[in-house]
């Protein structure tokens, strides 16, 4: 008979994949519970807590086996690396698992994976972390935080040493899942009613009556509201777009980076069954995402399309009353939901992102009519790939900034900087996000 | 160590019944130290002698209580109440199937040297002792599978 993976084990896979072969947590960590479907629920929560804990914590743990282990964490075994992230994790951060059960579950686990002789090497290193663990203490804000070292000092240049701290922190709090009301699908208020039969509790946010914080369910898709299309997941910050892109009825809206959909069921929403969506991504397993959500909604007025952004459609020239770029960037801002970013971005990714960036604007610009609107966005944080783009596209592209304070809600109005919004995660409750507003010149 | 060939579903040997073992010898001794490696090397928690082409009513197992198992022509004497949870097989590779099986298991069977010993199981234990059990009758899991087999490979993307 074979062996069900326990938890912890399924967690040791789930880190493996992302940390050594650098594939991305948020997928693996989903692969990894369709896989096992048998685990209780409370054993799934263990999983995720335990995998994205360790991930989010991963630079402080290093730093802590690195003073413990006299074997650095580079010089490991990819397993043993990281079944001591994980055990120290627990260690530190598990509060509710006896330190003792830590230490024998990881020489368990390293015997069954064929490290019997690294098993006293492993109960070794947790037993001395677990002893020492009261005087550990970091003097460097980026290891308390756990986050690169260039990343926040980045944020310290731009935004001052308190707000940069203030995001880095906002990344290790859990924050609750928001859903943004399809409203023309049903009134908010039916919306509500509907969750709380359920037992879940449901709290307006402060960006609009509409989108509603959730807490007390399960998993996201035994939400009833969610699986008839009535809410859909979408971050506070990410639904500001369409309330800025507003658009009128029978307008042409065209997503070019869309996958999974949210921005664009929004602006499908927004039109109430007239006009079109047009939602665009690069390959055949994003267009497939959107069109579970479109399909999930029900909504007639969204169609997709599998199409590369850099590539330009001669069929699309000036046709868009609306377009929506929200192009590949590093995800600063959403490291709180994927915490491997922090380990996959590096400084010199950024230049890269805006280079690309800047290629797919100078392709999609094209589309918006003269008159028309270009949204610009990007969940991160980090001036080449925001600021400085916005600020190239109104140089260099035919478009007027369009300013964004009176399209806001009331309590971030003031943080618009003329057609720019940086939305800083800690300050904001909301992802880290970026949005540039600009209209096409009628010539 | 040697780590032998695991025979799949398919093969006629998992469906043959196996002969008790009159003796102890180093040849069988031999088989059972290969069946431990077959076993690990496999992420298995039990292994019957069928499995790796021998007809003998050998079985191993090690579920991670602390003990090795070996049960040489082992019987049941009792079974009780009932359990439901998934289960697979080194002889299926690939796949996981949800089983009811009795949650309280007593047989009795013969160690390594040959001398007769009870064993109880509860819970894993159980589950493990009856589905080896089964392999000495030429019998598979998936006869008794509830609903569909499913795969527990990793999936790409």
């Amino acid at each position: 008979m074979t062996k069900q993976s326990s938890a912890r084990e399924i967690a040791l896979d789930v880190l493996l994949e992302v940390q050594e072969e650098g594939r991305p947590s948020h997928v693996v960590l989903k692969q990894a519970l369709d896989k096992y479907r048998y685990l209780e629920k409370q054993d799934r929560a263990f999983v995720t807590r335990l995998a994205e804990g360790t991930l989010e914590y991963e630079l402080q743990l290093d730093e802590i086996l690195n003073r413990y282990s006299k074997i650095k964490v580079s010089k490991m075994k990819p397993l043993i690396r990281a079944l001591l992230r994980m055990s120290v994790y627990q260690l530190l951060y598990m509060e509710r698992v006896p330190d003792p059960a830590v230490c024998n579950e990881a020489v368990g686990l390293a015997r069954k994976r064929r490290f019997e002789g690294l098993s006293g090497f492993v109960n070794g290193v947790l037993r001395t972390i677990s002893r020492k663990k009261e005087d550990i203490a970091f003097s460097e804000p980026w290891l308390a935080y756990s986050i690169p070292e260039w990343m926040l000092s980045m944020w310290e240049h731009t935004y001052g040493k308190e707000t940069a701290k203030q995001i880095a922190a906002s990344f290790l709090e859990g924050r609750p899942l928001t859903v943004r009301c399809n409203e023309s699908l049903a009134p908010v208020s039916h919306i509500r009613g509907e969750l709380e039969a359920q037992g879940i509790a449901a709290r307006s946010h402060p960006f609009g009556e509409g989108l509603l914080e959730l807490s007390g369910y399960d998993a996201p898709d035994g939400i009833g509201e969610f699986a008839n299309g009535h809410v859909a997941i979408q971050d506070p910050a990410s639904a500001l777009v369409g309330r800025i892109a507003s658009p009128t009825a029978g307008s042409f809206v065209l997503d070019v980076c869309a996958a999974p959909g949210g921005k664009a069921l929004h602006a499908a929403d927004l039109l109430a069954g007239t006009g079109m969506v047009e939602a665009r991504d690069l390959t055949e397993y994003k267009v497939s995402l959107i069109e579970e959500n479109r399909a999930r909604c029900g909504f007639l007025n969204l169609r997709t399309a599998l199409w590369d952004a850099v590539k330009f459609d001669p069929e699309l020239l000036e046709r868009a009353d609306i377009v929506l770029a929200d192009l590949p960037c590093s995800g600063l801002g959403i490291i709180g939901k994927k915490p491997d970013i922090k380990r996959r971005i590096q400084e010199t990714d950024l230049a890269e992102l805006a280079a690309l960036q800047r290629q797919i604007l100078k392709t999609v610009w094209q589309y918006v009519r003269p008159g028309g609107l270009l949204l610009y966005s990007t969940c991160t944080i980090s001036r080449q790939e925001n600021e400085d783009n916005a600020a190239w596209i109104a140089e260099t592209l035919p478009f007027e900034k369009r300013a964004l304070g009176p399209l806001l809600p009331e309590c971030i109005r003031g943080k618009a900087k003329e057609n720019c919004l940086q939305l800083l995660p800690g300050r904001e409750p909301c992802d880290g996000f970026f949005i540039a507003a600009f209209t096409r010149k009628r010539i | 160590m040697a780590i032998r060939q695991i025979r799949i579903i398919g093969d006629e040997i998992l469906s043959k019944e196996c002969k008790p073992v009159r003796e102890m010898n180093g040849r069988t001794r031999e088989l059972i130290a290969d069946m431990f490696d077959t076993m690990y090397d496999g992420n298995g928690c039990g292994l019957a002698a069928p499995q790796v082409g021998i007809r003998k009513q050998i079985v191993v197992m090690d579920i991670d209580d602390g003990n090795r198992y070996v049960m040489i022509n082992p019987t049941v004497l009792k079974q009780s109440g009932t359990q439901t949870g998934p289960e697979g097989c080194l002889s299926v590779p690939g796949k996981n199937g949800e089983v009811t099986r009795a949650n309280y298991v007593k047989v009795k069977a013969l160690n390594e040297n040959m001398e007769e010993y009870t064993l109880e199981g509860e819970g894993l234990l159980a589950r493990c002792i009856l589905h080896e059990c089964d392999h000495l009758e030429g019998k598979l899991y998936v006869e008794k599978v509830e609903g569909e087999l499913y795969d527990v490979e990793p999936e790409e993307e």
